[in-house]
C-alpha cells in the first residue's frame, strides 16, 4: 500500500512553497518520471502528493531583459511550439524533435526532466551548451527567496541535484545569444526518437571569420551527469575552424570522455562515438 | 488503505464524478473503477501508446499520468471518438485500408491519428510516420496505419472544401 | 422481389483476389473489442505468481503464513499444496508449481488468490523463501562440458546414490544422467561423397539470438468451475481442442467437462502454442478458491514468463562444383534448450528442411543438440527455426557463388527448384514458383545492377555506403502433418434469409481467417460476403482443428469450408432443379439468387428458395458438414516424407545503408516476391507480409533479448526495441500465382513465410555494402561498427554431437 498521506493541488507559488516546508513532499507535474519510477519501486512516495500542475508561475516562456525565462512546467511540445524559442534557440527544437514520443513530449515538463537529473536528459544537453541558470525558489521563512546557479552545477550525480527538499524549481533562464551564434544537438540513435541515448552532443558558441569562440561542448549518457567538456572546449576556443581543429577536437572529446558499459552500449563503442559524431558536428558547422 | 480523492472532470463530454485511489493512474481508472475498457495496457511505462488518451487537447499515455490530475480537465477516450465526421472518416479509413488485425494498439493508434490530423490537416507519410512513432504495433508492419492516416487527412479535406 | 425488379442477368463475378476489409476491425476501431483483459466474471478473484529470486537454487523453506492471514487474500498455493501435480509442456519436465529446486528466473514458486490486484500483489512480497544456490549454468557449450552440474539431476535415494526410474517416467520426476534434451539426426544422400566432388568448400559458424514475440496484448487466462464442477476457461491457446485433452490430464477430469472460450486475441505469433505454469496455476486456483479466478501478466512478466525464439548456435559446411551445382550441406546445431522443454526444441523439425530442400542439394546431414541451461525456454514462433537456417544458407549462397565467381542470382537460378522436384527429404514440389520469385524479386528491385554499383562504390569518400542482398525462403504451406490428424471441421448452416454460418474450428489469432473463409464460402455459394457470421472461439460449439500453427489455415481449413459449401451448393441447386424441372448442371449460384449458368437468367432469390424447401411438406434446413484432412504424410523415423500438402516460397530482396561511423544499418526497402498459389484476400495477405518483413526487420536490426548468467537484463519495451512506424523500409510486394492443385481455389499458407529470409537478406546486403560479412545477429549499430571496424572475432563453434 502506498504511504501517500495527503494529496494537495495548488494554485499558486506561494501556496506550493508553504506545503514544501511544511512537509515531506513528493512533487508531481507530468508524472512521466514519477509514475513508472513509484511502481518500479525506484521512488519511494513521501506523506504529500503535491500536484503543481496548476501552479500559474510556473508556466509560460517569457522575454526577460537580456535572457528568455522558461517556466518549469512548459512541456516539451510547447517549447518546440514557442515562438520565442523558435526565434532564438532553434537547437531546442530539433531537441525536442528526438525526445520520446508526440505524447510524452505533450506531457514532460522541463521542471520534472531537469529534476530528474538523467546523465542521458535530451533537453539538458542543449541547455548546458546555452548557458542555462537553474532558477529555485523556497520560503522558508515565510518569505520568498529565489537563487539561480548555472545548470551544470545543478547537476549532482544520477537522479541528484542540488534542489533542498524545501525548494521547487521554478524555471530556467536563457541569456539570449550572441551575434553569429551557432547551437547543434546530437543524439545518438537508429530511431528519430523514444530511445534513450547511447551518448548524445551539444555544441554552441560564436563564430566570425571561420574561428570560434564562446565555445560550449556539452555530452550526455557518458558521466554521472550531463557534462560540459572543458577539454574539447579548449581545443575549439579561438581557433578557426578547420581539418586540424575539428580532429584535435573530436580526439580530445574522445580523450575527456569516461563512459560506463551498460545495456545500452560498451564504454569503447561510446567513446567511438563520442569521437566520431564531434567531428561530424563540427564538419556540418564547418561547411554551414 | 490508500488515500482516496474525488475528482470531478468531463469524460468523453459528460461530466463525471469519481473517487480514485492517489497512486492510481488514468488508465487505471479508466479500465477498472469507469469500466471503459476500449483503452489498453500494453506497457504500464509509456513506450507503447496503447494507453493514448486525449486531455486538454493533447494526446498523452494514460499509464503514466496519475488519475487525480484528471480533475478540472477535459479527457477524451476511443470511445469518444465517434459520431463525429472526422472521427467515422478515420476509422473507415482503418477498416478500408486493412490497418487492423489484432487490433489490440488500434484504439491508442486511432487517438493519437485524430488528434495529429486535428492539428495537422495536411500530413503525408512521413509526418504520420514521425507522428505515430510513439505507438507500437506488431501485426501490420505499419505501412497500412500509415496509408489510412494520410487517406483520412484527404478526406477531410475534401470535406472541408 | 418484385418479377419486375429482377435483373435480366446476373454476370459472373468472383470475391477471389479482392481487397476485402477484415469483419471485425470496424469494432476493433471503435474501441470495442472485449480482450481477455477486458473481460470480468461476477464474483472473480484476481491471481498473482511468485516467482523465483534466483536462477538456480534449491528450495528449502517456502513460509507463506503471512500471506495467508492478509485480509482478501482467498487461497495460496505452493507444490506442497498439490502433491499430484503432473508435468507439462512437450517433455514433461516441468511441474506447473516448482517443489525442490527452481531452475530458472521464471520459475513459479507460489501463487496467490485475492479480491484486487494490489492484494495478490502484496501477498506475494508477504511470502518467505529460502533458497540455497547452485551453480549457474547459463550457456549451452558449458552444459555439454562432461563435468557440468545438472539441471535435471536424477533423484537421490537413501544411500545418496542416483535413483535410475524406469523408462516412462516423467523427466521432471526421473530426471536425466546428462543435460542433453533432445537430439534429432538427419541425412540423404553422402556428405562425404558430396564433399569429394565438390570444387569449393566452406565451413562457418552462425550465432542466433534470443528475441521474444511482445503480443501487445499480455498473456492472460480466466478460469471457473460451474456448480457442477465442469470447468471454462477463457483462453487465447492457439490450440483449443489440444489444450482441453492436456488439461483434463493434468486435473484429472473428463475432457468433456472443460469448455474452451477463445476471446479475441491481442497477437498470438506461435506463442500460444503450448500450456503454460500459469494457466494451469490459475485452474488450481479456480478449483480450490471456488471463484472465477483471472490472471494477467504485467508486461515485465510478460518478458520474464514467455517463451523465446529458439537461439542457435550453429556450423554449416556446404560446398558446390565450379559449374555452380550445390553438392552437399552438413549442419551442426547446438540449441539452448533452457531449464525447460517447449517448442523451441523441435525447431530442428521445420531446420531440416530447409537445409535439405531449400535449393537441390543432392547430399545432406543435419544434427542438433539441444541442451537444458538456467536459461528462459524457447517456444515456437512465427518461422519456427526457419530464420535461423535461412539466415546460415543464404548466406553461403553468397559466399560460393563468389567463391567460383558467378553471379549470386544466376547461381540461385541454377539450384533452385521447379515444380514435379521431390527433394531428398521427400518434400513433393507440386505447384513450385521458386524460380519466378526469384526472377520477379530481382528483376524489380534491379538487383544485379545495384549489387555490381554498390561494390565499386565501397572505397568511395563519405560515411554512408549503400548493399543490395538477396535471400529465399521455403516453408510449408499446406499445413504439417505433425499430429496424427492435421485435419479441420465446418459446420455450415444457411438460414431462411440466406444468411450463412460458418463454425470452424479455425482459430482466429489477428491474421483475418475469419474474413478469408468467408470469402470462399461465399465464393460457392454467390453471396456477398456481409452474409456470413463466422463463429470460431468456442469448443463446445466448433468441429475440431488441430490449432493455428504451421501456417495452415488458409489452406486445411480453407478447403473444410470449402467443401462444406459445395455440398450445401449441392442441395440447393438439387432442389432448385427439382422445382424448375432442369438438369442441375443447367444452374448455379450468383448474386444471391440460383441462375441459369449459361446465360445468368435468375430463377429465384436464395432466401426465398431457403423458406421454400424450410415451409414445405418435406420440411428441410441446409445443414452441412466436411473435415478436411490434407494429403500429407507422416514423416518416418528418419524425418523424411511429405510433410505437408503444398509447400511456399518467397524471395526478398534488401537494401540498406551503413553508416560507418556509427554501425547503424537502415533498411531502405524490401522488395519481395511471394508464392502464394493464389491470391484470396489481396489486403488480407499484403498485411501479413508487410507485419512479416517489420518483424523480420527487428529480428535483423533492433531485438536483442539480453541474457546475463540467465537473467534477462531488458525486460521492457524502454531496451527491447520493436521497430517503430519511422524506421520501416519502403516494402515492395509482387505475388506469384502457382495455382497449387490442392489449395483453396489454388491458395498456400503464408503466415510465416515473410519474417522468414528478411535476415538473411539483410546479412548479405551489409556484405555488399561494406565488404564485412556478419555470423551473429542482431546487427546492432555497436555490432556492425565493431565488424567493421576490425575488433570482432570471428566465431567459430567445431561441429559436435554427442556420441
Amino acid at each position: 500500500m502506498n504511504p501517500i498521506e495527503q494529496y494537495v493541488a495548488p494554485t499558486s507559488l506561494t501556496q506550493a512553497l508553504e506545503c514544501l516546508r511544511l512537509s515531506e513532499v513528493t512533487v508531481l507535474a507530468g508524472g512521466t518520471d514519477v509514475m513508472p519510477q513509484s511502481q518500479s519501486g525506484r521512488l519511494k512516495f513521501k506523506p504529500t502528493l503535491m500536484n503543481i500542475q496548476r501552479v500559474s508561475e510556473l508556466k509560460g516562456i517569457t522575454r526577460d531583459g537580456n535572457a528568455i525565462r522558461m517556466g518549469a512546467l512548459a512541456t516539451v511540445t510547447e517549447i518546440m511550439h514557442d515562438a520565442l524559442v523558435q526565434e532564438f534557440f532553434p537547437v531546442l527544437v530539433e531537441a525536442g524533435d528526438h525526445f520520446a514520443s508526440d505524447q510524452i513530449r505533450n506531457a514532460a515538463t522541463l521542471g520534472g526532466n531537469i529534476n530528474n537529473a538523467s546523465p542521458a536528459g535530451d533537453m539538458l544537453i542543449p541547455l548546458l551548451v546555452l548557458d542555462a541558470d537553474a532558477e529555485l525558489a523556497a520560503k522558508p521563512n515565510g518569505e520568498m527567496l529565489v537563487r539561480r546557479m548555472p545548470l551544470a552545477n545543478f547537476f549532482v550525480g544520477p537522479g541528484k541535484t542540488q534542489r533542498m527538499p524545501s525548494e521547487l524549481l521554478t524555471g530556467v533562464r536563457l541569456p539570449l545569444p550572441p551575434a553569429n551564434h551557432f547551437a547543434r544537438f546530437f543524439k545518438f540513435g537508429a530511431r528519430p526518437a523514444l530511445d534513450i541515448s547511447a551518448i548524445s552532443i551539444g555544441i554552441a558558441g560564436a563564430r566570425r571569420d571561420g574561428v570560434l569562440t564562446q565555445v560550449r561542448v556539452a555530452f550526455g549518457a557518458v558521466a554521472p551527469t550531463p557534462v560540459r567538456a572543458s577539454r574539447t572546449e579548449a581545443a575549439l576556443e579561438g581557433r578557426p575552424l578547420d581539418r586540424a581543429t575539428i580532429d584535435a577536437a573530436a580526439q580530445a572529446a574522445y580523450d575527456e570522455v569516461k563512459p560506463i558499459d551498460d545495456v545500452r552500449a560498451s564504454a569503447w563503442y561510446r567513446r567511438e562515438l563520442i569521437r566520431n559524431m564531434t567531428r561530424r558536428m563540427l564538419d556540418h558547422v564547418a561547411q554551414a | 488503505m490508500s488515500l482516496k480523492h474525488d475528482i470531478a472532470f468531463t469524460l468523453n463530454g459528460v461530466q463525471r464524478k469519481v473517487t480514485v485511489e492517489v497512486g492510481m493512474s488514468a488508465l487505471a481508472m479508466l479500465r477498472d473503477v469507469i469500466g471503459l475498457t476500449g483503452t489498453k495496457y500494453g506497457c504500464g511505462e509509456g513506450e507503447c501508446g496503447a494507453c493514448t488518451i486525449i486531455v486538454d487537447g493533447a494526446t498523452l499515455n494514460s499509464c503514466l499520468m496519475f488519475a487525480v490530475d484528471c480533475d478540472g480537465r477535459r479527457v477524451t477516450t476511443i470511445e469518444g471518438l465517434t459520431g463525429d465526421a472526422r472521427a467515422d472518416a478515420l476509422r473507415d479509413a482503418f477498416v478500408a485500408h486493412g490497418a487492423v488485425q489484432c487490433g489490440f494498439c488500434t484504439p491508442g493508434l486511432m487517438v493519437q491519428a485524430s488528434h495529429l490530423l486535428a492539428h495537422h490537416p495536411e500530413v503525408d507519410a512521413a509526418a504520420v510516420k514521425r507522428g505515430i512513432e510513439g505507438n507500437l504495433c506488431r501485426c501490420t508492419g505499419y505501412k497500412k496505419i500509415v496509408e489510412a492516416i494520410v487517406s483520412a487527412s484527404h478526406v477531410e479535406q475534401g470535406a472541408a472544401r | 422481389m418484385k418479377v419486375a425488379d429482377r435483373p435480366a442477368a446476373i454476370a459472373p463475378d468472383t470475391l477471389i483476389g479482392k481487397r476485402i476489409p477484415k469483419m471485425d476491425a470496424p469494432e476493433k476501431a471503435s474501441g470495442k473489442t472485449r480482450y481477455i483483459h477486458d473481460i470480468n466474471l461476477p464474483g472473480q478473484l484476481h491471481a498473482k505468481i511468485l516467482r523465483s529470486a534466483r536462477v538456480h537454487a534449491r528450495i528449502v523453506r517456502i513460509d507463506t503464513s503471512a500471506a495467508r492471514r492478509l485480509p482478501g487474500v482467498h487461497v495460496v498455493l505452493t507444490a506442497a499444496d498439490l502433491p499430484d501435480q503432473r508435468p507439462i509442456g512437450v517433455a514433461k519436465d516441468h511441474l506447473p508449481l516448482k517443489r525442490d529446486r527452481v531452475r530458472s528466473q521464471r520459475d513459479e514458486i507460489a501463487a496467490v488468490a485475492a479480491d484486487s490486484e494490489e492484494i495478490a500483489e502484496q501477498a506475494l512480497r508477504l511470502i518467505k523463501v529460502d533458497y540455497e544456490d547452485l551453480p549457474v549454468v547459463s550457456n549451452a557449450l558449458d552444459a555439454i562440458k562432461p563435468d557440468a552440474v545438472l539441471i535435471h539431476p536424477e533423484p537421490h535415494g537413501a544411500d545418496g546414490s542416483h535413483l535410475h526410474l524406469k523408462p516412462g517416467v516423467p523427466i521432471a520426476f526421473a530426471g536425466k544422467k546428462d543435460n542433453i534434451a533432445m537430439r534429432f539426426d538427419y541425412a540423404h544422400g553422402d556428405v562425404v561423397q558430396g564433399e569429394s566432388q565438390s570444387d569449393v568448400v566452406i565451413e562457418d559458424t552462425f550465432k542466433l539470438h534470443y528475441v521474444t514475440h511482445c503480443c501487445m496484448g499480455v498473456s492472460g487466462v480466466i478460469a471457473d468451475f460451474d456448480a457442477s464442477g465442469n470447468l471454462l476457461m477463457y483462453s487465447n491457446t492457439q490450440v483449443p481442442f489440444l489444450h482441453k485433452r492436456e488439461f483434463a490430464e493434468y486435473l484429472n477430469m473428463d475432457p468433456a467437462r472443460i469448455r474452451i472460450v477463445q476471446p479475441p486475441i491481442g497477437g498470438g505469433f506461435g506463442s500460444k502454442l503450448d500450456i503454460y505454469p500459469f494457466e494451469v496455476i490459475c485452474v488450481f486456483l479456480a478449483r480450490a478458491a471456488r471463484r472465477p479466478v483471472k490472471l494477467v501478466f504485467s508486461r515485465e512478466e510478460e518478458f520474464l514468463a514467455s517463451p523465446t525464439r529458439q537461439p542457435v548456435l550453429l556450423t554449416l559446411r556446404s560446398g558446390c562444383r565450379r559449374d555452380g551445382t550445390l553438392t552437399f550441406r552438413q549442419v551442426h546445431t547446438l540449441h539452448d534448450n533452457g531449464a525447460y522443454t517447449s517448442w523451441g526444441a523441435t525447431t530442428p523439425f521445420v531446420m531440416m528442411q530447409t537445409f535439405s530442400s531449400l535449393y537441390r542439394v543432392p547430399h545432406c546431414e543435419y544434427h542438433t543438440t539441444a541442451v537444458y541451461t538456467n536459461n528462459p525456454y524457447a517456444g515456437s514462433f512465427r518461422g519456427y527455426g526457419n530464420l535461423q537456417a535461412t539466415f546460415a544458407v543464404e548466406a553461403h549462397m553468397d559466399k560460393l557463388a563468389e567463391a567460383i565467381g558467378m553471379d549470386p542470382l544466376e547461381f540461385r537460378l541454377k539450384n533452385a527448384q521447379v515444380p514435379g522436384e521431390v527433394t531428398g527429404q521427400g518434400m513433393s514440389f507440386k505447384s513450385c514458383g521458386f524460380q519466378d520469385c526469384l526472377k520477379t524479386a530481382a528483376a524489380r528491385s534491379d538487383y544485379q545492377r545495384k549489387r555490381r554499383e554498390c561494390v565499386a562504390a565501397r572505397d568511395k569518400s563519405g560515411p554512408i555506403k549503400r548493399g543490395i542482398g538477396i535471400a529465399s525462403m521455403l516453408h510449408v504451406g499446406g499445413g504439417a502433418k505433425i499430429y496424427p490428424s492435421d485435419g479441420c471441421g465446418t459446420i455450415l448452416k444457411i438460414d431462411d434469409f440466406a444468411h450463412v454460418t460458418l463454425i470452424t474450428g479455425a482459430s482466429e489469432i489477428g491474421q483475418g481467417s475469419e474474413t478469408v473463409l468467408s470469402q470462399l464460402v461465399c465464393e460457392e455459394l454467390g453471396l456477398p460476403i456481409s452474409s456470413v457470421t463466422v463463429v470460431n472461439n468456442d469448443t463446445d460449439i466448433t468441429p475440431w482443428d488441430v490449432g493455428v500453427h504451421a501456417s495452415r489455415t488458409t489452406f486445411i481449413a480453407g478447403n473444410s469450408a470449402i467443401g462444406a459449401a459445395k455440398k450445401a451448393k449441392a442441395k440447393i441447386l438439387a432442389a432448385a432443379a427439382k422445382k424448375f424441372e432442369c438438369a442441375e448442371g443447367d444452374l448455379t449460384l450468383r448474386g444471391g439468387h440460383i441462375v441459369r449458368a449459361a446465360s445468368g437468367e435468375p430463377l429465384i432469390d436464395l432466401a426465398r428458395l431457403m423458406r421454400s424447401l424450410h415451409f414445405s411438406d418435406k420440411a428441410e434446413l441446409v445443414m452441412t458438414t466436411f473435415y478436411y484432412e490434407p494429403p500429407s504424410q507422416h514423416q518416418d523415423k528418419g524425418f523424411k516424407g511429405d510433410v505437408s500438402a503444398a509447400y511456399a516460397w518467397a524471395t526478398q530482396v534488401v537494401e540498406v545503408e551503413v553508416d560507418t561511423d556509427t554501425g547503424i544499418v537502415k533498411m531502405t526497402r524490401v522488395t519481395g516476391a511471394h508464392d502464394v498459389g493464389r491470391v484470396l484476400n489481396r489486403l488480407g495477405i499484403e498485411g501479413q507480409i508487410e507485419g512479416g518483413v517489420v518483424m523480420g526487420q527487428g529480428y535483423a536490426l533492433t531485438e536483442n533479448l539480453m541474457i546475463e548468467e540467465g537473467r534477462m537484463r531488458n525486460p521492457s519495451f524502454r531496451d527491447y526495441k520493436l521497430v517503430t512506424a519511422p524506421e520501416i523500409p519502403e516494402i515492395d510486394v509482387s505475388f506469384i500465382e502457382s495455382m497449387d492443385g490442392e489449395g483453396p481455389q489454388g491458395a498456400k499458407g503464408v503466415g510465416e513465410a515473410p519474417a522468414i529470409c528478411i535476415a538473411a537478406a539483410t546479412a548479405n546486403a551489409i556484405e555488399n555494402a561494406t565488404g564485412v560479412r556478419i555470423y551473429e545477429l542482431p546487427f546492432t549499430p555497436e555490432k556492425v561498427y565493431r565488424a567493421l571496424h576490425g575488433s570482432a572475432e570471428k566465431l567459430y563453434w567445431k561441429p559436435w554431437k554427442p556420441e
